[in-house]
């Protein structure tokens, strides 16, 4: 039972809240996840602490090497970023692909990542970045690269005194492209909510580098590499895509066996790869890409 | 109890509000702003729209401290006095409204995207109330009418 709200003005005071609560304390962003689990009376802790309108945690910021995106920041601000759009092709279309307008406006990042849910549209992508976890507490501050974030269904590793800070990913240089493609629409379909992103860096019309990450097909959304290791330092042309697509397909139907949705879900993902593969391909060719981009 | 200040349809509000009051409950139950109506609860049908700082959100899952410095519109914040919205007017005109329970939630949506997109294509439309389920019209008279607006809207500012 929340008995207890807190609007902190400053992350500084977040953290110290934290620091000598934090075992009580659940924190609320767009609450788009969270309020409906209050509802439920799925929280377990008596204080609610709104984060979402700390400005600190609601940026994006593009330097020469690096973009780093606030946790706070919402699916909207993403969207109308310009470089993430014409760039980072896969973020893009996995942020404009959330829920409905209303929850792209509240919806963050930061709790997309947190909420540690299967079928969450913006980590695919983000894996496949091979980004990285920025966390802080009080006087502490640590990286995580996101694929060790995920602890288990639901569970993530910031601790009761941390919160998420930001996200951080390489900028796509001439070459490299990233993906995303999604089955399945509304929150009511969300078990069929499969995705898959895939960065690809070409050299030579061949694959140099390759990162392939899906969701709702596991406990958490997570990369496939066995399908790339499979891939990488391949030539293009001698990949038969419908091969690879098979041996996903297995791939996937070992591991969710057991589970009703294995038959359904092994299928698939076979097209949702290959579409997926195919665009980023074709991004990574793209010259466009390639003039806007030193 | 928490102390809130926030601004509704152009009022200051200072009000105490309980710890698991929702945006919707404190509009509704406390401040009798029954326009905004609640379907699901879970953010999926889009009754519950309000404009919050300038965009659409569902007030079904925004807790009513988080609206703490808040500017919010709600349907009864749309028309000016006596004189319906241009908005409101196509709805009528166009033969949009049936039960009438989406109806306030999608004229919300449709002046979110009218004040930014004051000459959206159907597809935009379409794009802009897709947060706004209707079991009644169908779809086809909601864009009727939000076209019809628009072009109202553009006009009157010619004027
Ligand atoms: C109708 C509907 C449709 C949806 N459709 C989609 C969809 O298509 N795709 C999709 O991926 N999701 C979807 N969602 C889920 C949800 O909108 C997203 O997961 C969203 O990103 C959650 O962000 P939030 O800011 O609202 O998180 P909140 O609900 O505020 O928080 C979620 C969790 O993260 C924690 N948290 C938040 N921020 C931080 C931080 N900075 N540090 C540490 N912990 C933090 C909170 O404590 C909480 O446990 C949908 C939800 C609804 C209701
Ligand atoms: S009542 Fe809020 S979206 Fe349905
Ligand atoms: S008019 Fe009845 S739900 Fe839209």
């Amino acid at each position: 039972m929340i008995n207890k709200c807190i609007n902190p003005k400053t992350v500084e005071e977040a953290l110290d809240i934290l620091e000598s609560n934090g075992k009580d304390v659940k924190l609320i962003a767009g609450g788009t996840d969270l309020v409906i689990d209050l509802r439920n009376n799925k929280i377990d802790k008596n204080i609610l602490m709104n984060i979402s309108k700390l400005k600190e945690l609601r940026f994006i910021t593009i330097d020469e090497n690096e973009i780093t995106i606030g946790s706070g920041t919402k699916f909207i601000e993403i969207i109308e970023n310009q470089h993430i759009k014409e760039k980072i092709v896969g973020l893009w279309k996995a942020c404009k692909s959330v829920g409905s307008p209303q929850i792209r406006n509240m919806g963050t990042i930061g709790g997309n990542i947190c909420n540690g849910s299967m079928a969450a549209d913006s980590v695919p992508p983000l894996l496949a970045l091979d980004a990285t976890a920025l966390i802080i507490g009080k006087n502490k501050t640590r990286s995580v690269p996101l694929r060790e974030l995920y602890l288990d269904k639901g569970k993530v590793d910031i601790a009761d005194d941390e919160i998420l800070y930001a996200i951080k990913f390489h900028r796509l240089r001439e070459k490299e492209s990233i993906s995303f493609e999604k089955l399945g629409l509304r929150k009511a379909l969300a078990i069929a909510r499969i995705s898959c992103s895939i960065y690809i860096n070409l050299e030579n019309n061949s694959i140099k580098d390759i990162k392939i990450a899906t969701g709702a097909l596991g406990k958490y959304p997570q990369r496939e590499n066995h399908i790339e290791k499979r891939l990488v330092n391949k030539k293009v042309d001698e990949i038969i895509l419908k091969d690879i697509a098979e041996e996903m397909s297995k791939h996937v139907s070992k591991r969710l066996k057991g589970r009703s949705s294995r038959s359904f879900k092994s299928i698939a993902i076979k097209g949702i790869f290959a579409e997926a593969y195919k665009s980023a391909i074709k991004g990574a060719n793209d010259e466009s890409h390639k003039s806007h981009n030193k | 109890m928490n102390h809130i200040s926030l601004t509704i349809n152009k009022k200051m509000y200072s009000i105490d509000v309980e710890e698991d009051v929702r945006l919707i409950d404190l509009l509704r139950d406390q401040l009798f702003l029954t326009g905004t109506k609640e379907g699901c609860g879970e953010g999926e049908c889009g009754a519950c729209t309000v404009i919050m700082d300038g965009r659409v959100v569902n007030s079904c899952l925004v807790m009513a401290f988080q609206a703490e410095g808040s500017n919010i519109t709600t349907i009864e914040g749309m028309s000016d006095k006596d004189e319906l919205h241009p908005i409101q007017k196509a709805f009528l005109d166009k033969g949009a409204v049936q039960c009438g329970f989406c109806t306030p939630g999608m004229v919300l949506s449709a002046k979110s995207l009218l004040d930014k997109n004051e000459n959206p294509t159907r597809e935009e439309i379409r794009e802009g109330i897709s947060g706004n389920l209707c079991r009644c019209t169908g779809y086809n008279k909601i864009v009727d009418a939000i076209e019809l607006a628009s072009k109202e809207i553009r006009e009157e500012k010619k004027e």
